[in-house]
């Protein structure tokens, strides 16, 4: 796969633009929101230091979309081709994630399968960690380990955009007249930026470390109080699952529309006291404390033991956008404290 | 294009059987042949209003139309229930895991049922008695809150008592008067001498209270946990394992259920909530 340099960004995005959607990542106050390039603005492109503040998800699995219609079905229309810019490594994670759990087999979501197989993605590497990021304590890095078809680093002189697909590949190969050769130097000093960036990650959150693997902790805390006591300041905002990346539960309602009923497909949270409840009225968690366990006992055992990774990939979204400050870094820690304790 | 596992597949209901006062049975008709094994379940949707999960009562022999048995318990079974004949419907599925018969050849099959439970056990004894030399014995236990609410009366009072190799007894929480038979829960018709607890497997379904009473009663017999069978019917909503509503522990019940034998789940806390 080539590596190549390119000294500005927008003869990149100007090109990708020219053949497909780009959605870029937008600075707004302090947060980065993805919203469609457009090459005409003039406006000088940011590249972002760390992932956006909305999941990425939401281009592959929409807040709410028609999944089905009576009574004639619905076929899934043609999605065009779209590219998003400034995903980072726990974005790629995420998208993972969800790969597993929409295109199992037998079970194929054919409107996210329709989305992903169009999707042009091009990552770049982190610089200056958020407050929040904590990629490092989940087996992550701060800079795309796979699943970009380009990836960007930046570099004091320009950017080294990187290949990691055929796709991406085909792209520099048609588009060759706006790259250059990579130089040894500045791979050099990619290596040199991203070996920074996972020091200052590491120093950031030494207070957070693990004494074991996350999963090894929360599987042996099913019992643990601490849910309890974190859940009581939760004012169940459901923005924690509604902000990460890899959380996809969804809800599927019907509607009455003029000519047709439709079948539709929305986010839903888990934290949600009605969640489980079914028709009798019955209500496996009621209680608040059980929700926040199951949350947990989901992302860092049961998805787990069937896909065999982690459902978190600690891009930190969670943490910045509780409204009743529960922290998964903190839950965590105090898991990893009271098994500790425990152990002596 | 890959297919669209949310969309239904258009049915419409031809009949409606008045089973007690809250349990009505409907015959659904889909436009192409539906076939299930006894014990999965499927989602029924009513255009426009709601959908829901149910596990049918009818023989999996018959792919040309299923009953469907529902009691009015929420939103979606109450406008169910105002349905007449004709209403166009739509069905999902064959959804997750039914009961492994296989599994009970040479066996006594020891079926606990209460209130409107007996609706997926209806389907499973069906499928028993087609083949009863199969199977050692089938001995069952129903109970219902009165004699009005029992469901499938005509073959429930008549022609299932009188096959060979099947064994039922009934009872209700309340008499009217007029009712002969044992009055008390499910549980006080359940004795160890009802089978030979070695050779058999309990299967249990009805209402969640009446589950675990039943289960610890079975286990009280000297039932082993991996012996007994029951039907979990939680929030199932997409059907495939993704949507979330009725994980129960690591288990979607959708996918991995409902039916489950009860070592499977007996360590998570509110299985039977």
């Amino acid at each position: 796969m080539q590596t190549v340099f390119i000294s500005q960004l927008k003869p990149l995005l100007d090109t990708v633009a020219s053949q497909m959607d780009v959605y870029i990542p937008c600075k707004i106050k302090s947060h980065f929101v993805f919203s469609k390039y457009n090459s005409n603005t003039g406006n000088e492109v940011e590249l972002n230091n760390i992932r956006a503040c909305t999941p990425v998800k939401e281009f592959l699995f929409p807040l709410r979309e028609l999944a089905a219609i009576f009574p004639e079905p619905l076929v899934p229309k043609e999605i065009k081709p779209f590219a998003i810019f400034g995903l980072k490594d726990c974005d790629l994670r995420s998208i993972e994630i969800l790969d597993k759990v929409f295109t199992e087999k037998d079970f194929e979501d054919p409107f996210y399968i329709n989305r992903r197989k169009n999707m042009f993605i091009i990552s770049s590497d982190c610089f200056d960690p958020g407050q929040s990021c904590i990629c490092n304590l989940l087996s992550g890095k701060p800079f795309a380990g796979k699943g970009y078809d380009l990836n960007i680093s930046k570099v004091n002189v320009g950017f080294i955009v990187e290949v990691g697909s055929e796709k991406g590949e085909n792209f520099i190969t048609k588009n060759s007249s706006i790259f250059t050769k990579a130089g040894e130097d500045i791979l050099a000093e990619r290596e040199n930026n991203r070996a920074e960036t996972q020091k200052q990650l590491e120093e950031q959150n030494d207070e957070y470390k693990l004494d074991a693997p996350v999963h090894e902790i929360v599987q042996q805390s099913y019992e643990s109080d601490v849910f309890d006591q974190e859940a009581s300041t939760c004012v169940e905002c459901q923005a924690c699952t509604r902000v990460c990346p890899t959380c996809h539960c969804f809800y599927l309602y019907d509607t009455k529309q003029k000519d047709y009923f439709g079948k539709m497909k929305m986010w839903d949270s888990c934290m949600r006291l009605s969640y489980a409840r079914v028709a009798g009225g019955e209500n496996p968690r009621k209680v608040l404390g059980d929700r926040l366990r199951h949350r947990f006992m989901h992302k860092f055992s049961y998805f787990l033991e069937r896909y065999g990774i982690d459902m978190c990939v600690g891009c930190g979204r969670c943490v910045d956008a509780e409204a009743g400050k529960v922290d998964i870094r903190r839950v965590i820690k105090k898991l990893n404290e009271e098994l500790n304790v425990k152990a002596k | 294009m890959n297919k669209n596992l949310y969309q239904p597949v258009n049915a419409e209901i031809i009949d409606i059987i008045e089973e007690s006062p809250t349990i009505k049975s409907f015959i659904v008709q889909p436009q192409e042949s539906f076939k299930f094994d006894t014990g999965q379940f499927v989602e029924l949707t009513l255009p426009g209003a709601g959908e829901a999960p149910f596990t049918p009562s009818s023989s999996p022999a018959q792919t040309d139309k299923m009953e469907i048995t529902i009691m009015k318990a929420g939103r979606v079974t109450a406008l169910l229930h105002d349905c007449n004949k004709g209403q166009k419907v739509g069905i999902r599925g064959p959804y997750g895991h039914g009961y492994p018969v296989e599994d009970f050849v040479g066996k006594e099959v020891y079926i606990v049922g209460g209130g409107v439970g007996l609706a997926p056990i209806r389907s499973l004894f069906l499928t028993l008695i087609d083949r009863i030399k199969d199977f050692k014995s089938v001995v069952c236990r129903y109970g219902a809150k009165t004699p009005a609410d029992f469901i499938y009366k005509s073959m429930l009072f008549g022609q299932w008592q009188k096959i060979k190799g099947v064994d039922i007894k009934l009872t209700v929480d309340q008499s009217n008067g007029e009712w002969k038979d044992n009055i008390g829960v499910v549980t006080t018709i359940l004795s160890p001498d009802d089978v030979n607890i070695e050779n058999a497997v309990g299967v249990v379904c009805g209402p969640p209270i009446m589950m675990k009473f039943a289960t610890i009663k079975l286990l009280e017999f000297g039932f082993k946990p991996e012996q007994i069978y029951l039907s979990m019917e939680k929030n199932m909503s997409c059907g495939f394992g993704k949507c979330g509503h009725c994980m129960l522990g690591k288990y979607y019940v959708c996918k991995d259920g409902p039916v489950f034998s009860y070592d499977m789940i007996k360590n998570y806390p509110n299985i039977w909530a």
